[in-house]
């Protein structure tokens, strides 16, 4: 999924993105690397996507950048526990371009 | 509560299918006539299976040959097919994970809730594959231009 959305982040004209292969990675990558937007999946290796953002909106340390979450689960409840987790906004799979850029915007106009 | 019938099931998962291949992949299927039973095996080199529990238990697989699966890669990637051999797998791991994702929704707001494991990918020839369990098949078949690719769901008897 993630070479899918630096696919569909390319052709949308975002070509200057930070790669991380895991929670963790994201973690200290963001630590490192000031970004203005966050996209994680919902299920990744080590750490899933939900502790990702609790690791992140538990740490002041950290810069708290908008994140956009991937997800496959459109289910209510699922959604409402990323929005707790400190979630700005979800993509639910599949998703088109023109979705992806939308929801790129909300997010980055606060 | 009632499990979801087999023909809402099936035209659930068709209509999942299409979504992920127009939205994701940018390709139209032409959907043919869906085949109950385990008699027909698609011919395939790539089949990805992601399995489903929860008020009912299942998986959905998807079939494919390498050239339909590379062109598919291709197509979410951004790459040319015949370069895309070794993230293939991936592609379509994370393809068949959408249209079981899709069917997820589907299937709960039905009132059919259930959870979905990671995809798991085998590439090859000369393979099949069996289910243990007493189970129900039904093989979708789609055309994507001159190419066949099949989606299977698999549900588990009650």
């Amino acid at each position: 999924m993630r070479r899918i959305i630096i696919n569909t982040l390319n052709k949308l004209g975002f070509t200057d993105v930070v790669e991380a292969s895991n929670g963790r990675e994201g973690l200290d990558r963001l630590a490192a690397n000031p970004v203005d937007l966050i996209i994680t999946d919902w299920n990744m290796p080590e750490m899933t996507g939900i502790e990702f953002i609790r690791s992140l909106r538990g740490n002041e340390k950290l810069p708290q950048v908008p994140v956009l979450m991937i997800t496959s689960n459109a289910a209510k409840d699922d959604i409402v526990e990323a929005l707790r987790a400190g979630v700005t906004n979800y993509v639910v799979k599949p998703f088109t371009s023109d979705t992806m850029r939308e929801k790129i915007e909300s997010v980055l106009a606060g | 509560m009632p499990a979801i019938g087999q023909e809402q099931a099936v035209a659930f998962l068709i209509d999942s299918t299409c979504e992920v291949f127009e939205t994701m992949i940018l390709r139209s299927l032409t959907q043919g006539v869906p085949i109950e039973g385990d008699a027909l095996r698609p011919r395939s080199n790539v089949v990805a299976t992601v399995s489903f529990a929860g008020a009912e238990s299942g998986i959905v697989a998807f079939y494919s040959t390498k050239d339909a699966a590379c062109e598919i890669a291709g197509a979410l990637l951004g790459m040319n097919p015949a370069a895309v051999y070794g993230d293939m797998p991936d592609a379509i791991g994370e393809v068949t994970n959408m249209i079981a994702g899709a069917l997820r929704t589907k299937m709960t707001d039905a009132g059919s809730p259930c959870a979905m494991s990671i995809p798991t990918v085998t590439v090859g020839s000369d393979f099949y594959t069996k289910y243990v369990s007493d189970v129900r098949r039904v093989l979708c078949p789609f055309k994507m231009g001159e190419q066949e690719v099949f989606v299977e769901l698999i549900r588990q008897k009650r």
